[in-house]
């Protein structure tokens, strides 16, 4: 009974990250997610604009679903890998910018801090291999 | 175990002193049945894990229980409670977690505590607690069997009527060094409620299994039947994910419309219905059948409002804590549910057709939506139905509580949908509304769950905040504020004082709403 239970669970898992798997959407080859600002190591004093670039692909609304696009989520002090199965999460740490904005006001405490960008589509799936930018290090003074 | 206190409530004429204060108290002693053989067995191990059982959970649960440690012994602790009913409640709160704790263990390293509960007239003082209410609840505790809360006759007296579980009367005991025979009680927390949950986890299993064969069935019938004729909503609502085209909305069900229940706005304490202690997967109350309204309306409770501290200073974003003035207002019992927003949507007044099990709380939905939604409501009741103010949701969610959480200041397992929260697995939508315990003010999943939209403007603290309970809006905002942390966020995001914010016009998986109503 318990084996069969755990062959049908495996097996609905299975099929459930098989449908997963149908949500990452190729990112165009040679779309470069980067920062304009801070490159990594800058120390900065108080707040700061942290201002988001992309080659080769656009920006656009979460919820617009069109070639080649997408919009930011900056990772702030994120330390576990990103799940390209699962929507990026929302929290204190992942912040979205699906309005299609390509800058933000942070104001971090003083201390080191690591910025990333991951670039969503649509619904906040990473792109498939996703599409992120180098993991910098900034310090807050 | 039962080391004899001293009796020093013999002098019973005596008049009261100032030195000893006496009170009446429900006194809870407890102790681990086999702690000698336990240390024997395992030494420091045995030691570590009591620790840690007490800190873990014995200390928060008299707390979140509005007790009072008195003191631990190497064994065991006594703790008085004001409230019998939440005496009795914290001892099955222990003795549950306890059976949750034991389960991986093998069966001779089971940490098994005995509880004895007892009212009586006590000297308290500052480390101890003295007189022969005190030697009773001991001695019920030496009496108790491994596992088990006995309580004495005037526990019984009090608590019968309020505190859902059986009683096994287990007569007239007489014990030692107590002149007259105590009426003893077994109490059985609701004996089905460990096997349930056991069966409550096979029946997700089905669930998850039949839900999948669901979703290819509903496939298929899309595909047959639904694609040539085109679709409705567009891009927009797409459901989160493209493998559950759901058909159509549920048929809708007999017209039915909840008249506003009142509940007074109770004082703290939460009210005696919970039937146990555990988690209840309870479907939400059924609410009055009335066919006067085409739709059906939330659940609404009246809160009487008042003054409560809003903010912490647990986050940047919450300080500084602040005074803020409620006025009475109604808000509904829980998140709008799936069935509820595709009313709207067959409607054709909000834009977004939600997706999936119909009583689980409506997600994806932006602020733009939510207040489509009300918009909505408020036109086809007639009645001022609206997004709830930040300050008026956090009121809500406080239950008249400063505390962390709602039920103290530690997080207890099984309390809120969150992130490790429970033993649920994650999934695609949050589990149906009402699943946890509600609050004192009797409303579910103000916290974790669902994030829920409120009507004001985002604000990074509130230096400035309104203090009269107002939303606190300007303008065209391009973020508003989400509270209530979802059931991807782990549990410091389901504190009631947690906010955060989201574009005002972007959709999320985890963003939900419950809707307000001014008097």
């Amino acid at each position: 009974m318990r084996i069969t239970r755990l062959i049908v669970l495996s097996v609905a898992l299975a099929a459930v990250s098989c449908a997963a798997h149908a949500q990452g959407k190729p990112a165009a080859k040679d779309a470069v997610l980067y920062f304009v600002w801070p490159q990594d190591g800058t120390v900065i004093k108080g707040g700061f604009w942290c201002r988001f670039g992309l080659r080769n692909m656009g920006v656009t609304h979460a919820g617009d679903d069109f070639q080649n696009s997408g919009h930011h989520h900056l990772l702030i002090d994120v330390n576990e890998p990103l799940d390209p199965n699962e929507p990026i999460p929302q929290d204190k740490s992942h912040l979205h910018f699906g309005a299609g904005q390509t800058e933000a006001r942070l104001e971090l405490p003083p201390g080191k801090h690591t910025l990333q960008l991951v670039l969503g589509d649509a619904k906040h799936y990473p792109f498939n291999p996703p599409l992120v930018s180098d993991k910098i290090t900034i310090r807050i003074k | 175990m039962g080391e004899i206190r001293k009796l020093k409530s013999s002098r019973g004429g005596d008049p009261p002193r100032e030195s000893t204060p006496r009170r009446l108290a429900a006194i809870v002693a407890g102790d681990i049945a086999g702690y000698s053989r336990l240390m024997q067995i395992d030494e420091e191990g045995t030691h570590l894990r009591v620790k840690r059982i007490e800190r873990d959970l014995i200390e928060p649960s008299i707390v979140g229980h509005h007790g009072r440690l008195v003191k631990t012994t190497g064994d065991g602790f006594i703790a008085i409670f004001d409230s019998p009913v939440e005496a009795v409640r914290c001892g099955i709160v222990i003795q549950q977690n306890m059976v949750g704790r034991n389960a991986s263990m093998p069966k001779h390293h089971w940490i098994e505590y005995r509880i004895g509960v007892n009212l009586g007239d006590v000297i308290i003082e500052a480390d101890d607690v003295f007189g022969d209410g005190v030697n009773i609840a001991t001695r019920l505790e030496g009496i108790a069997d491994p596992g088990q809360v006995y309580i004495s006759g005037g526990i019984y007296e009090q608590i019968k009527h309020k505190l859902v579980c059986g009683y096994e009367s287990l007569g007239d005991r007489k014990v030692k060094n107590i002149t007259d025979p105590v009426r003893v009680y077994r109490v059985l927390p609701d004996p089905a409620a460990f096997n349930r949950t056991r069966r409550r986890r096979e029946n997700i299993l089905i669930a998850l299994l039949s839900l999948f064969l669901l979703v290819i069935a509903s496939g298929v019938l899309w595909y047959v039947f639904w694609q040539p004729h085109g679709t409705v909503g567009g891009q927009a609502s797409a459901p989160v994910s493209p493998e559950t085209p759901k058909v159509l909305s549920p048929p809708q069900p007999t017209v039915k419309q909840a008249a506003p229940q009142i509940q007074p706005a109770p004082s703290g304490a939460p009210a005696a219905k919970q039937p146990s202690t555990q988690p209840q997967f309870a479907a939400p109350a059924a609410p009055a059948t009335q066919s006067t309204s085409a739709v059906r309306e939330p659940v609404m409770y009246m809160l009487r409002g008042g003054s409560f501290t809003m903010g912490s200073n647990d986050d940047p974003t919450e300080k500084p804590p602040h005074q803020v003035t409620i006025k009475p207002f109604a808000i509904s019992q829980y998140p709008v549910t799936v069935r509820e927003w595709n009313e709207c949507a067959a409607a054709k007044a909000c834009s977004f057709v939600a997706s999936g099990n119909a009583e689980a709380p409506v997600t994806n939905v932006s602020w733009s939506d939510a207040k489509q939604f009300v918009a909505w409501l408020a036109g086809a009741t007639r009645k001022a139905y609206r997004l709830p103010s930040e300050a008026e949701w956090e009121y809500a969610a406080r239950g008249g509580t400063q505390t962390k959480y709602w039920w103290g200041d530690q997080f207890l397992s099984g309390m809120a949908n969150c992130k490790n929260c429970t033993d649920i697995a994650a999934a695609e939508q949050p589990i149906k509304v009402g699943s946890f315990r509600p609050n004192p003010f009797g409303l579910y999943d103000m916290g974790g769950g669902v994030d829920q939209w409120v009507e004001d403007c985002w604000h990074k603290n509130y230096q400035g905040a309104p203090s009269d309970g107002s939303p606190w809006v300007e303008g065209d905002c391009v973020s508003h504020v989400i509270r209530s942390g979802s059931w991807r966020n782990d549990a410091r995001y389901a504190r009631p004082a947690n906010r955060d914010s989201y574009d005002t016009n972007v959709r999320y998986q985890t963003h939900g709403m419950r809707v307000a109503l001014s008097p």
